[in-house]
């Protein structure tokens, strides 16, 4: 290999420099020597590996969500490969990682996107990270040519890390006047145009979801990862529960856990999907912990034990609103 | 975007030279990005007249990391935006300060990625008795390097200093091969040709 021409590569001989093991004159004359040698340089900044694991781990401990789990570590690995084929001279692309996500309110897509977003940032695909929300009325315009601008503009928030267009069905509906359309195909041109340094992430509910895709033949092909966000079953809502609790610092009592079940099973019964899953659950912890902080401070027992425990008569179904 | 280099020995004036350059390109306030050899980027934001007296000084050894600016070229009826890339000085031999060290590293390692480099020299201090007095082995090596790159140029420095034109006339002797521009980078003489050679070389 050419690299091993003089034995070091560039870095090594910046390196040396660096300890004083050679003079500014050598240093000059050996890397100008490598340059005439038509050196290829491998450009690779090392991620910081233990950033990422605490990411992975964070997504690790999401509940459920096997699939998309899967899917990291594939991207991963394909990631790992073509640095290893770009350091072989090998032909190595860039990887489109456009995406549509299905699935039902509280089912994870954002939570799963802003990870994602990060664990790209740290893999080296994405250069920032960052995820953008987009929502219709900030792609869709109020007249004619100013749709495209507003796309272009939103696109170019979201260069270098994701774009998160949620209920992005909702570009496709208002019918043949609407300039819905019209953002879709600026939409389109943008992530081919960015692909290296872009992901786009449409998310929606499965059935709305299928229905938009098929009005646009050429939309579903240019998203190569799909991935289905599954309702949660009332046990891994329960786990999600006491997660979340955990996090807070607070603990749920026997009596409460079976409180909660209760009520989450009779949400879903009567609202079917709408029932908002993950969120429903959030929505019942964050009202008890409300609820908890009244019941002390009428009660006036501060101990350390009751300002852990959410107890039973804390976890209520309606909102008091 | 193109990366162009100024390097040259400490005290030749490439700060200066930077950030009048700007001026001369019309910037009148100059965000400079700080990269440090860790890694660690630093942005910041000066008046022109405040990051003269900020970032260069009379002695040696001011700029002790990459200091990058961009500016935009005057280009037929549009412009178009480079990057200036002011680097620490290069000494002959081992520097004894580690930090001097890596400081050098990083400028040798920009050296490899800029485009056009504008090799420094302080002619006021070239000369004096014998051909290549004040010339280090470092400015040959980078003059021989700059052989095989398109975008390298001399720019002899400090000509408000010079009596007369012997210094300028040596120096294009000594390089006969290069292109030497003489400029002052602090009353702005020679900036246009300059501007010219950069723009030349996009």
């Amino acid at each position: 290999m050419k690299k091993n021409l003089l034995g070091k590569s560039y870095g090594d001989i910046l390196n040396m420099f660096e300890y004083g093991k050679l003079t500014t004159e050598e240093t000059i004359k050996k890397l100008s020597v490598m340059r005439s040698g038509k050196v290829a340089q491998i450009q690779q900044t090392e991620p910081p590996e233990e950033c990422l694991d605490e990411i992975l781990a964070e997504l690790e401990s999401l509940i459920g969500l096997d699939n998309v789990k899967g899917l990291v570590k594939e991207i991963q690995a394909y990631i790992q490969i073509q640095k290893k084929r770009r350091v072989e001279q090998l032909a190595a692309d860039a990887l489109v990682l456009h995406m549509i996500f299905r699935g039902n309110p509280g089912t994870g897509k954002t939570t799963v996107a802003r990870l994602l977003g990060k664990i790209f940032q740290k893999m080296g695909v994405l250069e920032k990270g960052h995820l953008i929300e987009v929502e219709r009325a900030d792609l869709v315009g109020e007249y004619i040519g100013h749709t495209a601008v507003k796309v272009r503009d939103q696109i170019k928030r979201s260069i270098g890390g994701i774009m998160f267009i949620d209920e992005a069905y909702s570009l496709a509906r208002g019918g043949e006047k609407d300039f819905g359309k019209e953002a879709i195909d600026a939409l389109v041109k943008g992530m081919e145009d960015y692909k290296d340094n872009l992901v786009l992430i449409l998310a929606g509910y499965k059935d709305e979801m299928d229905i938009f895709l098929r009005s646009n033949p050429g939309l579903k092909s240019r998203f190569p990862i799909h991935i289905d966000f599954p309702d949660y079953n009332l046990e891994e809502l329960l786990l999600i529960a006491e997660r979340m609790v955990e996090k807070r610092d607070y603990k749920l009592s026997l009596s409460s856990k079976a409180k909660l079940a209760k009520i989450i099973s009779k949400k879903r019964i009567e609202d079917g999907i709408n029932s908002g899953n993950a969120r429903l659950v959030r929505n019942i912890i964050e009202r008890a912990i409300r609820k908890q902080a009244v019941r002390l401070q009428n009660g006036g027992n501060f101990s350390r034990e009751n300002l852990l425990l959410l107890s039973n008569d804390d976890i209520t179904e309606e909102d008091f609103l | 975007m193109k990366k162009c280099l100024i390097v040259g020995k400490p005290n030749v004036g490439k700060t200066l030279f930077m950030l009048n350059f700007a001026q001369y390109l019309h910037l009148e306030t100059v965000n400079i990005q700080l990269i440090y050899y860790n890694g660690v980027i630093e942005n910041k934001s000066y008046k022109i007249t405040q990051a003269k007296e900020l970032l260069s000084s009379v002695s040696p050894f001011k700029t002790m990391c990459l200091q990058v600016l961009e500016a935009d070229i005057p280009m037929g009826k549009g412009k178009q935006r480079i990057q200036v890339i002011d680097s620490s000085g290069l000494t002959d031999g081992i520097h004894m300060n580690v930090e001097m060290r890596r400081a050098m590293a990083q400028t040798l390692s920009a050296i490899r990625e800029s485009d056009i480099i504008l090799h420094l020299f302080d002619i006021s201090s070239l000369f004096y008795d014998s051909p290549d007095h004040g010339i280090s082995k470092v400015d040959y090596q980078l003059a021989e390097f700059g052989q095989s790159k398109n975008g390298y140029v001399i720019l002899a420095n400090k000509i408000d200093l010079i009596p007369n034109k012997r210094p300028i006339v040596e120096l294009q002797k000594l390089f006969p091969d290069h292109y030497v521009i003489p400029i002052s980078a602090k009353t702005g003489l020679g900036f246009s040709e300059v501007s010219t050679f950069v723009r030349r070389r996009l």
